[in-house]
């Protein structure tokens, strides 16, 4: 699929699995065992134990108890009670205005939020390149002996990927600089608070940069040399490995800070620190965010690195060019598009634990002052998968062969704007008294049924089935099938597709009859639909391709401006939506700097209205493009300073003019 | 941004569109260097006025605040922007250049156009802002009941309503429960009614054990359930008696509201409930609050009618930090009367006779106070240039002058001066329910001298 034989679906296949595997296993199995067994009886027991003792010590005159103990504001011993722990900190302060410090032309808030977004963006893009290198050079290696030219292709592009991450690395440090900056002289009160408590993360945070930047360096400036030698090439294919396992340390690190503020865990309710570091990193959302943000990253980096192939696309003067930068959109978008699909159902997961943490959290969110951001999002989904079918469909039209199903792309679009409207209705909105009368109440009577979670529930997966399907047809466009079992496999492929939407949609209205404790369960088997048509009918969909004859190959370098400029729009689409979702997710404190612990007694603790926070989500976008665009050029620099070193009129070798 | 400040998103543009204005200008300038039959003075001169022209605009901007920044970003700069924009045009066509616009400029205004057209969508959705509440609520001793189940209500729902949503108030109460018969979001128990089932719920073996019995604590808020004489001192009702009442149960449900979960809303088999504890961070309601959303509670059904209220009135202890100690004795000795009692029982109750004169109430002869023949003297006094307060009608100023006796010092005609002021308590508000009040206030409206001979 993104080379020129069949016999990579699998390599390219099983690197996405193995790698999803390896990112989100320790998510997913830390919450399972640390949250639930070590913190919740490993901790609570050698708590009650200390407790005891010292009680005993006091008890026998052995002197008074020195240790004050009290409750955490989360974590629960095995019997359900409030965990106790030595208090090891200073109480949370009751902030004033001397905390607060503010220039004339912004309010610190604003100045905050950009300095942080702007960090957060170029972070995420650098935490996702080394996972697409790593993937990349991955295929390489594993492709060397079988096909070498495109062996080279993709560690050719692997190593052009690291040349611009490197550039957005120290990018990334100095905006960093400039966040910490920001909150230590404009909130210098609540940052003293953070730094008492999370003193050794943030020295060993530091740390961990130090190893990022040292492996870093190495990975990229050791590439040639270890390039040639198969073993050393495994070892630097090793290194990008552990160049991610840190850059995931790093960012799981940072994310303790985020979602300590959120949902706190190890304090006690005056905001003291009860002794056990783990416990305050370890709160309640850190694992759904820390997953939620790795599959972002990759969804982020993969549009950016589309949108960087496609500009170079409509800038390429060459026609060889141009094959090799719509083939690098392909595998953006291909890598993008699979981070995106999973993508709802981590924040299903967040969702779920910001509703076991404060039900009035979550219902802020969905029903609450926020509910309006979630049918933006909703739009913004609508966007993402319009612009990712447009983009499928037509880089299926120069795919030989794609005539076959070129005519169900109506059918998909019809379906994907008929889900795209009932996704994005909204349950009830806001009316003058006489609009109120007219329509007869809050909700619509018709189209108000729309406005539930049944119907966008059902909207969503569907939207997805739709997506998935689109992928099969273009994987499969050129393909001649030839395996004798193609006539059964092409029923189950469809039977899986048929059964996966009516049973989404039964569920979806069973729902209507339903109470809303229970409706809720039916989003799991709705999105176990979705995922078996993904996963399986991939499966049989590649399985089907073994001695397939050709239409031809996909003739690259002739993808339409349509699809060039769907690139951009999901481009702008990520990133508007990515800078959504933090505020949301930030936002959600509402007043306070640490849920419950430490108000926000700034200025600037009201919630913004919707359109302020979209004029910044706006900005943030903007601004954080135009730095990407300076920073692509730096790198672009190197590039022409190598170039300018051939001399013009030396025999290009063998190797290369293939 | 605050209003007197700039927007970041128009500043942003306004740099953006004039850096290229200047690109524009200087594209056509290479495009002249590079071709001879080019008149490179014209068009050298119409981009090079339209980019100073840009620029003028954009020091313009600086200078503006953010709405003006607004009106003049599409008024002007969006103007000048399409003039460059089409001029371009004109030059490519004109000159019969291929090379047109670079992609970057392409990408650039797909970008903006894209990102603007969000901003827009967001700015055309309804716009609410949501203001962190205070963290106090100042007590005002002269509040009538009315007044308190209003600001019951608003910590209930917040000051300003928008109609077809349910807005919210300090209290947060309205995301999860709702209030009107038939009107279900199955999150948390409809409140229609909640006043009488209080009542009766005290009484159901449900409550008694379930889950866990009464006298035992609860382990997360350790609030002792159906005790209402053990409730955190902050919070213990004024003159308590310490026998259960629903009152006492709406105020549990409020301070511990996994003391007794209703079925079918709680997590953990009904034994945990999802709801936050009202009085502690995030809502942490102090007594008053929470006093006031009960009055709501227990009078929200029957609109104007406050019969049904137990909880009383604010008091000057309660005006006071919430850390300030205890008044000497507690609260437990404090008198209270209910409504039910005689009238004669109610007055020598709360202690009247000890300084008033009033007819028809044996042995009420006490002298420190103006006698009551509020009949005729109340509407004097109302007429009186000095006086100060609200009320309009004779039974208004009987109500006020019992719980704000300073709004009127009566004067002591035989004396020569004013009554003492401050002699009179101020606590009546806390020692009468609304129902004996409104008895209260009744008769001492219609006492008046006796018939002389």
């Amino acid at each position: 699929m993104l080379g020129k034989h069949t016999s990579k679906y699998a390599a390219l296949s099983f690197g996405l699995i193995l790698a999803f595997a390896v990112y989100l296993l320790p998510g997913f199995a830390t919450d399972a065992f640390a949250k639930e067994a070590y913190a919740g009886q490993a901790f609570a027991e050698d708590a009650f134990a200390k407790e005891v003792q010292a009680q005993e010590a006091a008890a026998d005159g052995e002197g008074e108890p020195e240790i004050e103990w009290s409750q955490d504001v989360f974590y629960k011993d095995w019997e359900g009670n409030p965990l106790k722990g030595p208090v090891s900190g200073h109480p949370a302060p009751e902030l004033g205005e001397s905390d607060y410090n503010n220039y004339e032309f912004a309010p610190s808030r604003m100045i905050l939020w950009i300095a942080n977004q702007q960090h957060l963006y170029f972070g995420s893009f650098v935490l996702a390149v080394p996972i697409f290198c790593m993937l990349i050079e991955f295929i390489g290696i594993r492709t060397k002996e079988s096909d070498p030219i495109m062996s080279e292709k993709y560690d050719r592009l692997a190593h052009d990927l690291m040349k611009v991450s490197l550039t957005a690395y120290s990018w990334t440090a100095i905006l960093g600089g400039i966040l910490l900056f920001t909150f230590i002289t404009l909130f210098p009160g609540f940052f003293k608070y953070m730094a008492g408590i999370f003193r050794p993360v943030m020295h060993v945070y530091a740390l961990m940069f130090l190893a990022e930047s040292g492996v870093l360096y190495v990975y990229y400036y050791g590439w040639d040399k270890m390039k040639d030698d198969a073993f050393l090439k495994w070892i630097h294919c090793s290194l990008s490995v552990l160049l991610n396992l840190i850059g995931t340390v790093l960012m799981y690190l940072a994310n303790s800070w985020a979602t300590f503020m959120q949902a706190p865990g190890g304090i006690d309710e005056q905001g003291r620190f009860l002794g056990n570091i783990w416990h305050v990193i370890h709160s309640t959302l850190w694992n759904p965010v820390g997953v939620h943000r790795i599959l972002g990253n990759i969804v982020f980096g993969g549009g950016i690195v589309g949108a960087y192939a496609a500009y170079h696309y409509l800038t390429a003067k060459t026609e060889e060019e141009r094959a090799h930068y719509d083939w690098v959109c392909y595998v953006a978008m291909f890598i993008a598009i699979f981070g995106l699909i999973p993508l709802p159902f981590a924040g299903y997961w967040l969702m779920k634990e910001v509703y076991a943490f404060r039900q009035q959290m979550g219902i802020t969110l969905m029903g609450g002052i926020m509910a309006w951001l979630f049918i933006i999002q909703a739009v913004m989904i609508g966007l993402l998968f319009f612009g990712a079918n447009s983009y499928l469909h037509n880089s299926m039209s120069r795919v030989k062969g794609s005539h076959r199903y070129m005519k169900y792309a109506k059918y998909m679009i019809l379906l994907l704007i008929v889900c795209f409207t009932m996704w994005m209705t909204p349950h009830t909105i806001v009316m003058t008294p006489a609009e109120l009368k007219v329509m007869g109440g809050a909700q619509h009577p018709i189209v108000g049924h729309f406005g539930v979670m049944s119907a966008k529930n059902t909207a969503v997966n569907l939207m997805i089935t739709c997506t998935v399907l689109c992928f099969l047809l273009y994987q499969r466009s050129n393909k001649i099938i030839k395996v004798p079992w193609a006539t059964v496999g092409n029923c189950w492929i469809a039977a899986i597709f048929v059964g996966a939407a009516i049973n989404i949609i039964f569920l979806g209205v069973y729902g209507y009859f339903l109470p809303a404790n229970q409706r809720v369960g039916l989003s799991v088997p709705q999105v176990t639909s979705t995922l078996t048509t993904l996963f399986a009918g991939t499966a049989i969909n590649i399985s089907m391709f073994k001695d397939s004859d050709s239409y031809g190959e996909i003739t690259w370098g002739t993808q339409s401006k349509v699809g060039t400029y769907a690139i951009f729009l999901l481009a702008i689409s990520f990133t508007w939506l990515m800078g959504l979702m933090g505020y949301i997710r930030s936002a959600v404190r509402l007043f306070w700097h640490v849920t419950e612990v430490v108000r926000d007694n700034s200025p600037d603790a009201y919630t913004l209205t919707i359109g302020e926070a979209g004029k910044m989500l706006t900005f943030n976008t903007l601004f954080v493009w135009t730095q990407f665009v300076v920073v692509f050029w730096i790198a672009s620099l190197t590039a022409k300073k190598q170039a300018a070193k051939a001399p013009e009129g030396v025999p290009v070798p063998a190797q290369q003019q293939q | 941004m605050l209003p007197e400040q700039q927007d970041i998103l128009w500043t942003f543009l306004t740099l953006a569109y004039t850096g290229f204005a200047f690109f524009a200008f200087g594209n056509v300038v290479k495009h002249c260097r590079d071709r001879e039959d080019v008149n490179t003075k014209l068009w050298g001169g119409i981009f090079g006025v339209l980019a100073i022209i840009s620029f003028i605009e954009t020091v313009q901007m600086f200078d503006l605040t953010q709405q003006e920044q607004i009106t003049f970003f599409f008024k002007y700069q969006i103007l000048t922007v399409f003039v460059i924009l089409l001029s371009w045009g004109i030059f490519f066509k004109s000159q019969k250049i291929e090379d047109q616009s670079p992609p970057l400029i392409r990408a650039f205004f797909f970008w903006t156009t894209v990102s603007v057209l969000l901003a827009g969508y967001t700015n055309w959705l309804p716009q609410q802002r949501s203001d962190p509440p205070p963290k106090n609520v100042a007590v005002d001793l002269d509040m009538t009941m009315e007044e308190f189940v209003e600001m019951g209500r608003v910590i209930v729902f917040g000051a300003e309503q928008v109609a077809g949503s349910k807005s919210i108030g300090k209290g947060q109460c309205p995301l999860c429960h709702t209030f009107d018969p038939g009107d279900n979001i199955g999150r948390c128990p409809n409140l229609f009614g909640v006043q009488e089932r209080a009542e009766t719920r005290i009484k159901e073996d449900r409550y008694l054990n379930s889950p866990f019995a009464i006298g035992e604590a609860d382990p997360a808020t350790g609030v002792v359930k159906g005790k209402p004489d053990q409730v955190e001192a902050g919070y213990m009702r004024d003159g308590d008696t310490g026998t259960l009442t629903g009152e006492d149960y709406l105020r549990e449900s409020l301070m511990c509201p996994s003391c007794y979960v209703v079925e079918g809303f709680g997590k953990d088999g009904d034994t945990k409930s999802p709801m936050p504890v009202i009085s502690k961070p995030p809502i942490s309601l102090s007594k008053v609050e929470l006093n006031a959303v009960i009055a709501w509670l227990q009078s929200k059904d029957t609109p104007g009618e406050f019969a049904n209220v137990t909880v009383p009135l604010p008091s000057a202890d309660d005006a006071a930090p919430a850390e300030a100690a205890p008044a000497e004795g507690g609260g437990d000795d404090r008198v209270f009367v209910t409504g039910t009692e005689s009238i004669d029982q109610m007055i020598n109750t709360l202690g009247c006779p000890l300084c008033h004169t009033i007819p028809g109430v044996e042995g009420a002869a006490g002298m420190l106070g103006p006698i009551l023949h509020e009949k005729t003297n109340a509407l004097n006094r109302i007429k009186d240039p000095s006086y100060k307060g609200k009320a309009t009608n004779a039974k208004e100023y009987v109500r006020e002058s019992i719980l704000n006796p300073g709004a009127y010092v009566v004067f002591n005609e035989e004396a020569g001066e004013p009554y003492p002021d401050g002699l009179m308590p101020t606590t009546f508000s806390q020692m009468l329910s609304v129902e004996a009040l409104d008895k209260l206030v009744d008769f001492i409206s219609e006492t008046e001298a006796p018939p002389e001979g």
